[in-house]
């Protein structure tokens, strides 16, 4: 029997998937688990594995076209027979969990009829809403189609209507196949965490003289040892998750239980890629040596640049740091990456004069940028992590 | 209509207590007043509510029946319609099956059929509810039953204090009501005054002020969904609970206004869900409420099958503070 292949749902709400290439021709043979086909989702570009051996047959999707989730887009047939004409739908796995308890035994007689579901088709046509929601749509004349649903299953709600309704102004045009998956979350989510976290921000200006002495000192022996060029970024990360081991509170978010410390240090590193910016991980910074974040930071820019990143390279993050330096940037704020509570903006070393002992000196200086949010950290614990962390930067122990 | 009858107490007795102390108060107050059923005499029932009664009140008001709860169902209805108020005991509420000709359409009739010149203030009292490992023919909630009828008046008390003070309203009562008593509660203690009170048929409680979500619960259910609250409130959810008291009279302006409060119901009550009693109170909130509603209302009852012996298959039919927590935690998104 033929075997469908189905754009699949690799993270949570994601809703479609770009199909990037085919691997396999049209009638060519193919083994379960050999790579089929390459897709990108809102946040990396992934391989596919067939689900079964045959032939492919009856591609119905083809490079660069966007598909919903759950549907079919070929099949995997016995040589010589012919796909199914018919669409078939795939549940894709996106349901409440309340249809199913208490009428269990009820339904325990055998029937025919293909469980209740809605498939994924079904669901991106009709926007669902709550008749509280939709009185108060109209009542402040909120138009339904810029609005994202947050009920349980996507469902537009009063909240929902509220929060649009207050920033009006920033629902997008439904402009639906326009821009990349990338640019269309950098829009997202920049503007939902500028417009719902209160953020603040500390500067500092550190000397970097230290910096660059330790970078000269290291990059030679984690040349030779690891392969792997040092940076000042990679200096900075594992500075900063050091630091941070003694600030939780700024290794931490906001829940809708109050502030959570984050269990592991792992820091995000802010990066351009074609069409807007991605923040891979470095995991347990704190506990990983300096060669190693070397490799990870290496890797992980590559993988940005090709648009390979998987999904686990861009996981819980903690801490992010955006490094505009090597643009000659003096200063910039940043916008932080909700659920994280910081984000560290790093400006370009330049040489400044600075009173040095009562003398005019001509010094490496960086400025430094925090972001926080004031709903996780205040004033005086970000003044305190930034002077820690001046104080790393000053006397670099790595 | 908030309730404005609760009187201070500094005393707790458990539910049995007050249903006695409810009957023993309005013998003494009324001499019409007498007790029938199976057992009720020497035994004080199975469940022992009435221990103590026949001593006081003698056997011509405490009175022993054979098995037969057609006929003496219908001797209550026919004492009432000549001046007596006869508080009938069904001892199981499954075997309300028996009475149902006598109920639907004599006591529920008498007092339209005769142009108003005949009344029948009985009282029936039953029980309901399972979990106490009685089987299929000892453990139904067969409320929904008579809420159907025009003509009969339904209590479903859910607290100590509301038993003693909704039963002495229903002995008061001009009409026929059924009353019911769920069995498991009878151990159940709370605060109930010394003092003479009632509790007016119609006018539903607010057990606990909440934010996010309703729940609408009856008899039993009441403590389940109390409890299910304490477990919301724990991550965070803020649940109502609001106890109608009556299905008939039924108070429908405080469940409405609760639900338009919150915009998220949930409604529970241990008859079976399907065609039950939750569907009649999901209608009036789903009507009277429907722009300020987030979420469906959702109900939750007994299962669609025979009450089953087997323990942990019985505790499984019937709603759990844990499945209401489930069930709320989902409508609420956490």
């Amino acid at each position: 029997m033929a075997i469908s292949v189905v754009m699949p749902a690799l993270e949570m709400a994601q809703e479609t998937g770009k199909l990037i290439s085919w691997l396999k021709k049209e009638g060519e043979s193919v083994a379960k688990g050999e790579p089929l086909l390459e897709i990108e989702t809102d946040k990396a570009v992934m391989e596919i594995e067939s689900p079964g051996d045959g032939v492919l047959a009856g591609i119905k999707v083809h490079a660069g076209t966007e598909v919903p989730v759950g549907r079919t887009i070929a099949w995997i047939v016995r040589p010589g027979e012919v796909p199914p004409a018919e669409e078939v739908t795939v549940e894709s796995g996106r349901k409440t969990s309340t249809a199913t308890t208490a009428s269990a035994m009820s339904n325990a007689a055998p029937s025919n009829r293909p469980p209740a579901s809605t498939t994924s088709t079904q669901a991106a046509s009709a926007i669902k809403s709550s008749p509280k929601a939709r009185r108060l749509a109209s009542e402040r004349g909120v138009n339904f189609a810029g609005v994202r649903g947050s009920g349980p299953g996507g469902e537009i709600l009063a909240s929902d209507i509220l929060a649009a309704a207050e920033s009006k102004p920033a629902a997008p045009p439904a402009e639906v196949g326009t821009g990349s998956p990338i640019s269309r979350l950098m829009a997202e989510r920049t503007t939902q965490s500028w417009t719902t976290v209160p953020h603040f921000f500390v500067v500092r200006e550190v000397d970097a003289g230290a910096l660059n002495e330790a970078r000269q000192k290291l990059g030679l022996a984690i040349e030779r040892s690891h392969q792997a060029k040092l940076t000042h970024t990679d200096l900075l990360v594992s500075l900063v998750a050091r630091v941070l081991q003694k600030h939780p509170r700024i290794n931490a978010s906001w829940t809708s239980n109050g502030v959570r410390e984050s269990a592991e240090i792992n820091v995000g590193l802010a990066m351009a890629v074609e069409d807007g910016v991605v923040a891979p991980v470095v995991r347990n910074a704190d506990k990983i040596e300096l060669g190693e974040i070397a490799i990870q930071r290496r890797d992980l820019t590559e993988r940005a640049r090709t648009g390979k990143l998987r999904p686990a390279d861009i996981a819980n993050g903690t801490f992010t740091i955006s490094n505009l330096g090597m643009y000659g940037v003096d200063a910039f704020t940043a916008i932080i990456i909700p659920p994280q509570a910081a984000i560290l903006a790093v400006g370009t070393i330049a040489d400044r004069v600075v009173p040095l002992d009562g003398h005019p000196a001509i010094r490496p200086m960086i400025t430094l940028t925090l972001s926080s949010d004031h709903r996780v950290v205040d004033g005086a614990r970000a003044a305190e992590f930034m002077r820690d962390l001046a104080s790393a930067i000053g006397n670099p122990q790595l | 209509m908030p309730d404005t009858t609760r009187a201070p107490a500094d005393r707790e007795i458990t539910f049995a207590q007050a249903i006695r102390e409810a009957l023993a108060e309005e013998m003494r107050r009324d001499s019409t007043v007498f007790i029938l059923g199976e057992d009720v005499a020497e035994a004080g029932t199975p469940f022992k509510v009435l221990a103590g009664l026949l001593e006081e009140f003698g056997k011509e008001r405490v009175l022993d029946t054979p098995i037969s709860e057609a006929g003496f169902t219908g001797l209550a209805v026919g004492a009432a319609m000549t001046g007596m108020r006869p508080v009938v005991d069904i001892m199981f509420g499954d075997f309300v099956t028996l009475t149902m000709d006598q109920m639907v359409n004599q006591a529920a009739k008498v007092h339209y059929m005769s142009g108003g010149k005949w009344r029948v203030p009985m009282v029936m009292r039953t029980t309901m509810g399972a979990t106490r490992r009685s089987a299929a023919q000892h453990s139904q909630s067969l409320h929904a039953w008579f809420c159907h009828v025009p003509g009969l008046k339904v209590v479903l008390p859910s607290t100590p204090y509301d038993a003693k003070g909704l039963l002495k309203a229903a002995i008061r009562d001009e009409n026929p009501v059924v009353f019911f008593e769920d069995k498991m509660m009878y151990k159940l203690k709370g605060p109930v005054p010394a003092e003479d009170y009632t509790v007016p048929l119609g006018v539903a409680d607010v057990k606990r002020v909440g934010e996010d979500i309703t729940l609408i619960a009856t008899s039993s259910m009441v403590q389940v969904a109390l409890g299910a609250a304490a477990l919301l409130e724990e991550i965070g959810i803020s649940a109502e609970v609001v106890d109608p008291r009556t299905m008939w009279p039924l108070d429908e302006k405080t469940l409405i206004d609760s639900a338009k409060k919150t915009s998220r119901v949930i409604v529970l009550d241990e008859g079976y869900e399907r065609y039950g009693v939750t569907a009649e109170l999901a209608s009036v909130v789903a009507t009277g409420a429907f722009y300020d509603l987030d979420a469906p209302v959702k109900r939750m009852g007994a299962m669609h099958v025979p009450i089953p012996f087997s323990p942990p298959l019985e505790d499984a039919t019937v709603p759990t503070e844990q499945t209401v927590f489930e069930a709320a935690r989902t409508m609420c998104g956490k």
